[in-house]
């Protein structure tokens, strides 16, 4: 399979900030878009997606594929993502480390599994599937947990290395997620990120979370912390010029926020690459 | 245990809203942060949040009618009774309408069911699939003498409403800007169109005569016929009058997508 492009710097497209992307055309490089909002017969957010897609890359994220689920995989659904790829041809096709449900139903919810050798095994044959089926590399995502399992017989990062290269996916590095999760379950999110394989990682996603003291929620409804900005320049650092973006789901501030926090990941990348050794010319 | 095992647990304990459930905690890590009940409910609080905003977004107008109270009281039992089947959350709204129609607590409250019904339509007409408006100047391009033979295709997103008298106007004051008083129950029913102008969702009252009118031409009735059923019902205006008014109304509106001619039978 082609290697997946480095497209620069995104946001997450949402319906709030429309107008404003039509009307401005701002210096965003490309978009990313929720795939189940756009997995509707027709209508405003399909005409607003394809007058977007006429001037920047888009890359489909969905919340639907329960890939950790012992569910069957629903072929329904993936068909329908599959007619919706065909239309958008999105850069590439991202889900998470999760299951949304079983017995049919659905908590639309990204839910959290132990780390077991059964999970794994689970998982990267539906990754497997998946793949084949879409005719492209997914690039899969590490969820925010805010419960861990006793069974678990490996550590997180250990087990999303070994599904990317099992399953040949990629993978998508939630950096607020890991902040999150390693905040909520008491491990290093440094060494998590350290500890992820550089020729696996397509793309990162940085977002805000709602901090309970005792817990963190991953709100996508704030902005984002320092200690995520510290953990994104750490990612940058190991990782390279990936594709990055913000996701901001809730309390939409001003699209000009949204393009400042754009600009700060510029400017540590910016930063970082003058700390860079110059080679000999 | 087996992971099949766990995510069957975990579900339920979610489904109930149980975040003290014994078996499920049992499987749960400590933390040095939290209690395990907190972490579960966060689970459990965001599964009931989630599906709760679900029925917000789709039913404003049945939240100002209702009361807060009585609307949050009408979504949890629809929670608790309705476990999502959907892959994707736009459709979890959907049966509420159906919901109340079959419950003992709703059933015989026509005024709410019919602005369920009202807020579900306007919904299904925003997504609905799109289809090019035809325009009324491609009438001209038809024959006077193939006139009765018409037929016409509409916009996949018309549907049309029969509902308790009324439910337009409670729907118009519960949405307005304006702190409107919601009218007081009517007799009888009213008829209601529904579609999606550009992006946007659309609705009008229908009068007898041309709800009788546009459910025969969206049946695929030609022209001629509807003209005749038209006169029949309609004795105080001569029939093709009354429908060159609808047919004005149809085609500004962007409810007819094309036009043709009936083979002859």
């Amino acid at each position: 399979m082609e290697p997946l492009p480095r497209l620069g710097y995104g946001l997450g497209l949402r319906p709030v900030y429309y107008d404003e992307i039509l009307s401005t055309r701002p210096a965003v490089d490309w978009f990313e878009i929720i795939s189940e909002n756009y997995m509707i017969p027709g209508g405003r957010p399909l005409a607003m997606l394809e007058r977007i897609r006429a001037d920047y890359p888009i890359v489909m994220h969905g919340v639907s594929m329960s890939l950790a689920s012992t569910d069957p995989l629903d072929m329904d659904y993936l068909n329908a993502l599959k007619d919706l790829a065909d239309r958008v041809e999105p850069a590439w096709v991202s889900d998470h480390v999760a299951w949304t449900g079983v017995h049919g139903l659905n908590l639309h919810d990204l839910l959290p599994i132990p780390h077991t050798r059964e999970a794994l095994d689970h998982i990267v044959e539906r990754i497997a599937r998946v793949q084949d089926f879409l005719k492209r590399r997914l690039v899969v995502e590490n969820a925010s947990t805010y419960v861990s399992f006793t069974g678990s017989e490996m550590d997180e990062w250990e087990f999303v290395t070994q599904m990317a290269q099992k399953a040949d996916c990629m993978l998508l590095l939630d950096v607020n997620n890991v902040f999150v999760s390693g905040f909520n379950h008491g491990f290093d999110a440094k060494r998590y990120i350290d500890s992820v394989p550089v020729d696996r990682v397509a793309q990162f996603h940085m977002a805000g979370h709602t901090n309970n003291e005792t817990h963190r929620i991953d709100t996508h409804d704030q902005p984002v912390c320092e200690e995520v900005w510290s953990l994104y320049e750490q990612a940058r650092r190991r990782f390279g010029n990936v594709s990055a973006m913000i996701e901001r789901d809730d309390n939409f501030p001003p699209f000009d926020e949204l393009l400042g926090e754009l600009q700060r990941m510029r400017d540590i990348d910016a930063a970082i690459a003058a700390q860079a050794p110059r080679s000999a010319a | 245990m087996k992971l099949r095992e766990l995510q069957s647990l975990f579900q339920s304990a979610v489904l109930t809203g149980d975040a003290e459930d014994a078996t499920v905690l049992d499987l749960v890590a400590q933390s040095q942060r939290s209690d395990r009940t907190t972490l579960l409910g966060v689970y459990v609080n965001a599964y009931r949040i989630r599906l709760s905003e679900f029925l917000d977004e789709d039913y404003p107008a049945l939240r100002v009618l209702l009361g807060d109270d009585a609307f949050e009281a009408l979504v949890e039992e629809y929670i608790a009774a309705n476990p999502s089947r959907q892959r994707n959350a736009r459709w979890y709204s959907t049966q509420l309408p159906n919901y109340m129609q079959n419950s003992d607590n709703w059933r015989s409250n026509e005024r709410v069911i019919g602005l369920a019904l009202l807020e579900r339509g306007l919904t299904d007409a925003f997504d609905a699939p799109d289809a090019q408006s035809s325009t009324i100047e491609n009438l001209a391009g038809f024959a006077p003498e193939d006139w009765p033979r018409l037929t016409f295709s509409f916009h996949p997103s018309l549907r049309i409403l029969e509902l308790p008298a009324g439910t337009l106007d409670i729907y118009a004051a519960a949405t307005s800007d304006e702190e409107e008083q919601i009218p007081l129950p009517a007799e009888g029913l009213e008829t209601v169109a529904i579609w999606r102008a550009e992006y946007d969702p659309s609705y009008r009252a229908l009068d007898a005569d041309e709800f009788l009118a546009l459910n025969e031409a969206i049946a695929g009735s030609s022209f001629g016929d509807i003209c005749q059923l038209v006169a029949f019902q309609n004795e105080n205006q001569p029939a093709p009058e009354r429908l060159a008014q609808f047919l004005v109304s149809w085609f500004s509106e962007g409810l007819v997508t094309v036009v043709s001619i009936a083979e002859r039978s």
